[in-house]
């Protein structure tokens, strides 16, 4: 009886174990992302300018994204580490545009 | 009519006396802005002893709605917004300075010489922000948004308003102007 409920009990753990590892995993590689939104003022031009001297998009990805952001009114334009999104976001609000980060909602 | 040219790598501007103490007063009202109740707006944020006593500063959102558009919230959490405009904010706002500071040197050659002329060896990249940055400054002054066109053209000559929307927009397409040469 004793053994069988702690080899019942030490299955479990292993198996909770495991639950967390499997959440943990998921957690950490949920990416940020660096959201740029739309506004009235930025002329389309220099957001494709923009896109293409941040990020180093050719001109008709650059031009893509930005149409999906005037589009959509927002648009995910990298993603990756929390840091690196932060350093997009800084040069994007130096540069006037409106940006934001976030992580990765779906899970 | 005042426009940017293009020889190579190089950028000139053409400008009337008066088109240049428009944007004079423009750059000048927003470095200040810039500055206003930041006591270390006047140091190199690449230095870093200038990082270190900024870093103890509290840097909060601003309360003028030209700032906050200039320097937005970079999360929707507040904690984690203020923190980064804690880290980042003196690196913006010495950005944004550089370039307007950048701009006023070159305009302030025509203003002093008082006559039109032209200015050379322009960084793109610099008066593209600029021109940006003062765009988004009056922009919010403004209240600009998709309709603000047919608003300005309804709006009688007389009407002070009329200039100030009048100089958003010669901004814009000086701004277009120099982006069609790159």
């Amino acid at each position: 009886m004793n053994n069988d409920r702690m080899s019942n009990n030490s299955m479990s753990d292993v198996s909770t174990l495991t639950n967390i590892d499997a959440a943990l995993h998921e957690l950490l590689d949920r990416p940020w992302l660096c959201i740029v939104w739309d506004d009235p003022v930025n002329l389309m031009s220099y957001v494709v300018f923009v896109f293409q001297k941040l990020f180093g998009f050719s001109k008709e990805k650059a031009h893509e994204l930005m149409l999906l952001v005037h589009n959509e009114g927002r648009a995910v334009v990298a993603t990756g580490s929390r840091e690196e999104m932060e350093r997009h976001v800084q040069k994007l609000h130096e540069h006037g545009l409106w940006a934001t980060l976030q992580r990765d909602d779906k899970i | 009519m005042s426009k940017f040219e293009r020889s190579g790598e190089a950028f000139s501007l053409d400008l009337t006396v008066d088109e240049a103490h428009i944007l004079i007063n423009l750059v000048e009202q927003l470095l200040e802005l810039l500055g206003e109740g930041d006591f270390f707006h006047h140091y190199d944020m690449n230095d870093p002893f200038a990082q270190l006593m900024s870093l103890q500063q509290e840097v909060v959102a601003p309360d003028d709605p030209v700032l906050l558009r200039l320097l937005p919230n970079a999360y929707n959490d507040p904690e984690a917004a203020g923190d980064f405009r804690r880290y980042t904010e003196p690196a913006i706002r010495s950005s944004k300075q550089r370039v307007l500071r950048e701009i006023r040197t070159h305009l302030a050659i025509l203003v002093d010489e008082d006559k039109a002329g032209t200015v050379a060896d322009l960084q793109a990249d610099t008066w593209l922000m600029a021109l940006n940055d003062l765009r988004l400054a009056l922009s919010v002054r403004l209240e600009i948004n998709e309709d603000s066109f047919d608003l300005f053209e309804s709006l009688p000559d007389e009407d002070p308003q009329k200039s100030i929307y009048a100089v958003y927009y010669w901004l814009g397409w000086l701004q277009e102007n120099l982006l069609a040469l790159l």
